[in-house]
Order: structure tokens, then C-alpha cells, then sequence
């Protein structure tokens, strides 16, 4: 029984190596492809480009113009005139346009007030509304108030507010969903395309031995994929810390693998060729990653997605894993995420189990 | 070319991808997309679940948690209990924020010695932290300005007018890049499959014996999807501005022939997968990947591309959805159409795309066994 199921297990995982452009795909997806999407993705609002007009010919403009700097502005760029400027934020070069009215530096003298005009490309809505905030917060620094109040903020976790670790996190989580279920699915599909599974059947050994040995053959591809990325895209290149134990993250992580294996099971059992296989994996794990929390936290959706998230097996995954490296929650308080995931997990892979059981 | 040919080959995709059910890939797909995209990305922080702990208990301290309590952005509870208990809930995921008001705060406020205010947020989703901080820093700040009087008034206050997007709605930013993002994941699944399906189903070889050419052969694959994808533009143009109501302020000419551009784009993009690899399964996983992710992130969706350095500037203007958005958010919010030079360029920037892929498809397609 041990052997047959573990040569079975190597047939698949020997199938697996034999495909260089699979091992490559698989590859690239748990490395580079973690990077860049760590890298890329910076929603914060840095580097913003910045123009001004000033006619009021003074000092005080000045004043305010060089506490623009980076990370948060990029270098403001002179404008001839209001037109001009325009211009540039119509053709989106640049986000922040500042005028400096000519009365403005009398009326901050003479009345202690004056007025600065603001002209924002809000089509970035999170952007621009912080580049106001940031704007603001200058403006006030330089009235220099005496304020009675001083407030100590703490960013717990994550002190510096790095986009790339929470990104790089939630993309290596969504790559596992999508190779989980796309390549269990396809290990399924690919024999009945072929017709090899009527050999399958003609060999003595228990169809649902079958079964269990070729999911769990992905399984492993998926863990192993996971051990790497965490390795060396996640320590290695981003120096994400890791507060909790890892042991419960790849503990975690094998049962999300055979979640998603249950779903690639499903999958298979109602498509009858590689291009349903496409279809249907698609149908079912865009909602899937994105009712995750992947992009958005769950509590800020909309109440009809936040009841659905609850069947999302990811969700349980990613708030269990951003436990584990954040908030270095230890392993007794995870109890609520593993129930979820393995909860989830059985159902959806005795469903997909009994359903492509149903084909022999 | 043989008319004859390519219109009875076409026939034959055709049929092929409405028997095959792809029909439903092409268009229950991107409809799903944007709906939940567009009514689940919520950029914008409201309902952070906030925990005051007043231990000051006083006029001026309820007055602060009062005004916490008004706005939209907070939920707000107020608890006496000690601060590693209050740690303990962040750890848990069950409270963004932890608010601390010590001890004599209003006294000593009245006697105008400096008094702090901890304040502890959960940063394990940064842009959110970010945003909440700033929220939590206004609020004090007006409560401040208020209670306290005394404080001197030489004040610059920012006349700000926000452009394109005057309510800062999430949708307003959100849907116009969800459609450079879905035409060019759908056509690019679709097509991804469309050559690599008879390698391995063997029946390339009928292609290989006959007489039929190869750029006959590429447009009988691209043209029924190209058909079949063009009714998304409108369907996609009908969610925008009906269910999610972003007000359209372009020229439709403009948006129509672009997006017809960047279709044809995408499913070149399918087509050279669907050259360069063998069995199907690579090719989905691959498209997947490289569809995706500049998808989202160099779409000037989430970050504008002004703001972008280094690489990921490098990166965008590689990828064709930098310019077809800049037109798409064009076309919605901003309505210079064709009298910007930028638009032109990045118009003639697509088309030029558009040939290239096709004709390095059709040079990379070899009609021979391998």
C-alpha cells in the first residue's frame, strides 16, 4: 500500500520534472514573479511629482517649496504660468500643482492667514488624498503652532510602513491558490484528454489510492515551492521578519495546498479538456483570491463580499499567515485559522474527491 | 491570399469556440471581474476599529473621544483596560487602533504643559496604516485648534480643487484601469490556447500539410476572437458608467478604436505563448503571470506612473496597458481626446505595438514538424 502509493507519488512528481517548461513556469512564479510584485506595487503615496507657479516673489514660497523632498516629493519643477501648469496635470506628468498668489506672502504677514491654491489630479484617489495630508501637515509644521498636544504613534509590525513585504506576501499566497488548483486540475484533465486513465483502471490498485497519490504529488510540488520562495525571495531579497514560528506557516501552508487540491479535483471532475480546466479555474479562483483580503482588508468591504469571504478558504490562510510574520501571534492563538483552513479544506476536497471518483 | 480560405477556416474557429463553452470564458469572465473588483477594491479607510482608552476621564478627554466617535472613519469604542490587554486585540486582528489618553491630561493641558497621546496602529496593511494615521492626526489636530484657544493664529490654509475626480470616489479611479486590466487578461487566455491546443492535440499537422499559408492561418485565429472580444468594450463601457455611474467625458470614438487596438494586442500577446510553448497547461500558468501582475501594477491603477522610479518606470513603458489606460482614464475623467499631443503619441504608440506583435507572431510561427 506505502509502496504503490509512493511510486505513484514519483511517477507524477518524475511527469512533473520531465516538463522543463512546467518546472520553469513553477519556478519563475514562486521567485521572480514574488519579487516584482513586491517591488513594483507601492501604493503609498511616494515620489509624488510636484509643479508650482509662485508670483509672490518671496521668501516664505520658498520656504515651504523645500520641505517637499523625497521620499515623499519628487523635486518641485518651476511653471510659467497657471496655464502651463494645468497642462502638465492634464497630461498627468504631474499630480500636485501649487500656486502662490501674489498676495500671499503680504497676507500671511500683514493678516497672519493667507491662502494657497492647490490644483490635485485625483484620479489616483488614495494618492492624491494623502499627498493633501502630507501637504497639510508641511503647511501646519511651518505656521510652527505651539500645540499643547504632541501624539507618539507606533506602527506596530511594521514601523516604516514597507509596502513590499505585505505585497510580496499576499502575491506568494495567491500564486500557491493558482498553481494549487491549476495543477491538480491538470494532472487529472491531462489523462482523460489522453485516454491513459482507462489504463489507470485496468490496474489493480484502488482508483481512490490513485487519486490521493496524484493530488498529493502537487501537494508537495506546492510546498516545496513555497519553502523556496519564503527562503529566498521573503528572507532573502525582501528581509521580511517573521515574529511567529515558521514551523506553523509551512504547517499552515500544507493544509492550504490540499485545499486548493480540492478545488483543482473539482476542477477536473467537471471539465472535459485543458481549456475548461482554464475556464473554470478562473471562474472560481478570481473571487476566490480576491475575497481573500489579498488587496483589500476583509472589515472594509462591502457587507454582501465580507459574508461571502467566510467560504474563502484563502481568507483564513493569508489573515493566518500575516498573524504568523506580523503579528507574531503564537501557535495556540492560530487556532481559528487552521480550523478554517482544514475545515474548508476537507469538504472541498472530499467534494472533489467523490466527484472524480465518480468517473471511474 | 485566399479569401475562399480564410473565411472558411474562421468559420471553423468559430464554431470551435462556441461549441467548446469558450464562449463563457469570453464573456461571463471579464463582467465578473469588474464587479467584484469594482465593488470590492476599497482603497479608502472607513469603519477602522478603534480602541480609546481614556484614563484621564474628563471634560476635555470625552470631548476628543466624542469627536472620534462622529466621524465616518471610526468605529469607536471606548474601554479602560490595561495596555498589554489592548496590545493583545491588535495581535489578534480585532482592532486597527489603540488610542491612549493618560493621566491629568486635561489638567495639564490647562496649565499648558505638553502632555502625550499614544497611539498604536496595526501596519501590517501599510497604505491603510498610513492613511489611518493621517486620520487620527486631523482629528486631534481640529480638536486641538478647538479646545485650546490660546494657540496663535498664523495660519496658511490649502484651497485645494481636485481635478477629474472631484469626490475622490474609489470607483472613479478604480474602473477605468479594471478595463485596461481585463482586455488584456481575457483575449490574451483566449488566444493563449488557440495554437498550442492542436500541438498537442496533434491536429496541427493538418495546418502543416496544407496548402494554407501562415498569415491566412493567424487570421483565422484572431479574427473571431477579436469579434467576439470587441462586444466586451461596449459591455465593459456599460458597467462602468451605468452600475458603478464613473461619468464619461471623452470622445467614444477614441475609447472604441483604442480598445480595439489593445485587443488585438492582448491576443498577440496569447498568440506568441501560444507559439513558444508545447502543451496547454504551461501555456495558461504563463499567460497568467505575465498578464496580471503589469496588469495591476503598472496600469497607473494603483501608483500613477509620475510617481513610478527606477525600474518600475523602465517596466511600464515596456508593457502596452500604461498607454491604453492613460487613453481609458482620458476618455472618463479627463476628455482632452485627440487635441493633447500625449494622446496622439500614445495612440500611435498602440498601433505601432499592435503591428509588431502580430507580424513577430507570424515570423516566430514555423509551418513545419519540429
Amino acid at each position: 500500500m506505502i509502496r504503490t502509493f509512493s511510486a505513484l507519488v514519483a511517477k507524477e512528481l518524475i511527469g512533473f520534472f520531465r516538463s522543463w517548461g512546467l518546472v520553469a513556469v513553477v519556478l519563475y512564479s514562486f521567485t521572480l514573479d514574488i519579487y516584482i510584485a513586491g517591488k513594483g506595487i507601492e501604493m503609498q503615496a511616494k515620489n509624488i511629482a510636484v509643479g508650482y507657479v509662485d508670483r509672490s516673489g518671496g521668501g516664505m514660497s520658498r520656504k515651504i517649496l523645500s520641505r517637499l523632498h523625497m521620499p515623499e516629493f519628487q523635486k518641485p519643477i518651476p511653471f510659467p504660468s497657471q496655464e502651463a501648469l494645468s497642462r502638465a496635470i492634464f497630461n498627468r506628468e504631474i499630480m500636485v500643482g501649487l500656486i502662490f498668489g501674489s498676495d500671499f506672502e503680504k497676507d500671511l504677514k500683514k493678516r497672519g492667514h493667507a491662502k494657497l491654491d492647490l490644483l490635485l489630479d485625483s484620479v489616483a484617489a488614495t494618492q492624491s488624498f494623502q499627498a493633501l495630508q502630507y501637504l497639510q501637515n508641511i503647511v501646519l509644521e511651518y505656521a510652527d503652532l505651539q500645540m499643547p498636544v504632541v501624539l507618539k504613534i507606533h506602527k506596530l509590525f511594521n514601523q516604516n510602513a514597507e509596502t513590499a513585504w505585505f505585497m510580496a506576501l499576499a502575491e506568494m499566497l495567491s500564486v500557491i491558490t493558482l498553481l494549487g488548483v491549476i495543477l491538480t486540475a491538470a494532472v487529472f484533465v491531462r489523462e482523460k484528454e489522453n485516454g491513459t486513465w482507462d489504463i489507470m483502471l485496468l490496474t489493480p490498485i484502488d482508483p481512490k489510492l490513485i487519486i490521493l497519490a496524484k493530488s498529493f504529488s502537487q501537494v508537495l510540488i506546492i510546498v516545496a515551492g513555497v519553502v523556496i520562495a519564503t527562503g529566498i525571495v521573503l528572507f532573502g531579497s525582501f528581509d521580511i521578519p517573521i515574529n511567529g514560528s515558521i514551523w506553523s506557516f509551512f504547517l499552515l501552508s500544507f493544509f492550504y495546498a490540499f485545499t486548493s487540491a480540492g478545488i483543482g479535483l473539482f476542477v477536473a471532475a467537471i471539465s472535459k479538456n485543458m481549456l475548461q480546466v482554464a475556464q473554470f479555474s478562473i471562474l472560481i479562483m478570481m473571487p476566490l483570491i480576491f475575497l481573500s483580503g489579498a488587496w483589500t482588508p476583509i472589515h472594509a468591504m462591502d457587507p454582501v463580499l465580507q459574508n461571502l469571504s467566510l467560504i474563502s478558504p484563502l481568507r483564513y490562510y493569508i489573515e493566518g499567515s500575516e498573524s504568523i510574520f506580523f503579528r507574531g501571534t503564537p501557535f495556540d492563538g492560530l487556532g481559528s485559522y487552521f480550523a478554517g483552513v482544514i475545515g474548508l479544506g476537507s469538504v472541498l476536497y472530499f467534494y472533489g474527491f467523490q466527484k472524480i471518483g465518480k468517473v471511474f | 491570399m485566399n479569401i475562399g480560405v480564410v473565411k472558411a477556416y474562421m468559420l471553423k474557429e468559430f464554431k470551435e469556440l462556441i461549441r467548446s463553452k469558450m464562449i463563457m470564458m469570453v464573456y461571463v469572465m471579464p463582467t465578473m471581474i469588474i464587479i467584484l473588483f469594482g465593488y470590492g477594491i476599497r482603497m479608502e479607510v472607513t469603519h477602522a476599529r478603534t480602541l480609546i482608552i481614556d484614563n484621564d476621564r474628563s471634560k476635555i478627554s470625552h470631548d476628543l473621544t466624542a469627536r472620534f466617535e462622529h466621524s465616518k472613519y471610526f468605529d469607536t469604542t471606548v474601554g479602560w483596560m490595561n495596555e498589554d490587554a489592548a496590545m493583545n486585540r491588535i495581535k489578534a486582528a480585532k482592532t486597527d487602533i489603540v488610542i491612549i489618553i493618560p493621566e491629568s491630561f486635561e489638567k495639564r493641558l490647562l496649565h499648558r504643559q505638553p502632555t502625550e497621546i499614544a497611539v498604536f496602529i496595526d501596519g501590517a496593511f501599510p497604505v491603510r496604516a498610513a492613511t489611518m494615521e493621517n486620520y487620527v492626526k486631523g482629528v486631534v489636530f481640529n480638536a486641538a485648534t478647538q479646545l485650546v484657544p490660546q494657540i496663535p493664529r498664523k495660519l496658511i490654509t490649502i484651497e485645494n480643487r481636485n481635478l477629474f475626480n472631484q469626490a475622490m470616489r474609489d470607483e472613479n479611479a478604480i474602473v477605468p484601469g479594471l478595463i485596461g486590466l481585463i482586455l488584456l487578461v481575457a483575449p490574451a487566455i483566449l488566444s493563449a490556447l488557440l495554437i498550442v491546443k492542436e500541438k498537442e492535440e496533434g491536429t496541427i499537422f493538418s495546418f502543416f500539410s496544407s496548402p494554407v499559408k501562415k498569415s491566412e492561418f493567424i487570421i483565422a485565429k484572431l479574427v473571431p476572437a477579436l469579434l467576439l472580444h470587441s462586444v466586451n468594450i461596449f459591455i465593459l463601457f456599460l458597467w462602468a458608467t451605468w452600475l458603478f455611474e464613473v461619468p464619461f467625458r471623452g470622445s467614444f470614438t477614441l475609447y472604441w478604436f483604442a480598445s480595439e487596438l489593445y485587443v488585438l494586442i492582448s491576443l498577440g500577446v496569447g498568440m506568441m505563448v501560444s507559439i513558444i510553448t508545447r502543451t496547454q497547461i504551461v501555456a495558461i500558468v504563463l499567460t497568467i503571470i505575465i498578464t496580471i501582475i503589469p496588469g495591476f501594477l503598472y496600469s497607473g491603477m494603483l501608483m500613477p506612473i509620475s510617481s513610478m522610479s527606477g525600474e518600475s518606470k523602465i517596466e511600464a513603458h515596456i508593457y502596452p496597458v500604461m498607454y491604453y489606460n492613460h487613453l481609458v482614464y482620458d476618455t472618463f475623467l479627463i476628455g482632452q481626446g485627440l487635441d493633447s499631443p500625449k494622446n496622439q503619441l500614445y495612440l500611435a504608440i498602440l498601433v505601432g505595438y499592435a503591428l509588431f506583435i502580430t507580424l513577430l507572431g507570424s515570423w516566430l510561427m514555423k509551418k513545419e514538424i519540429r
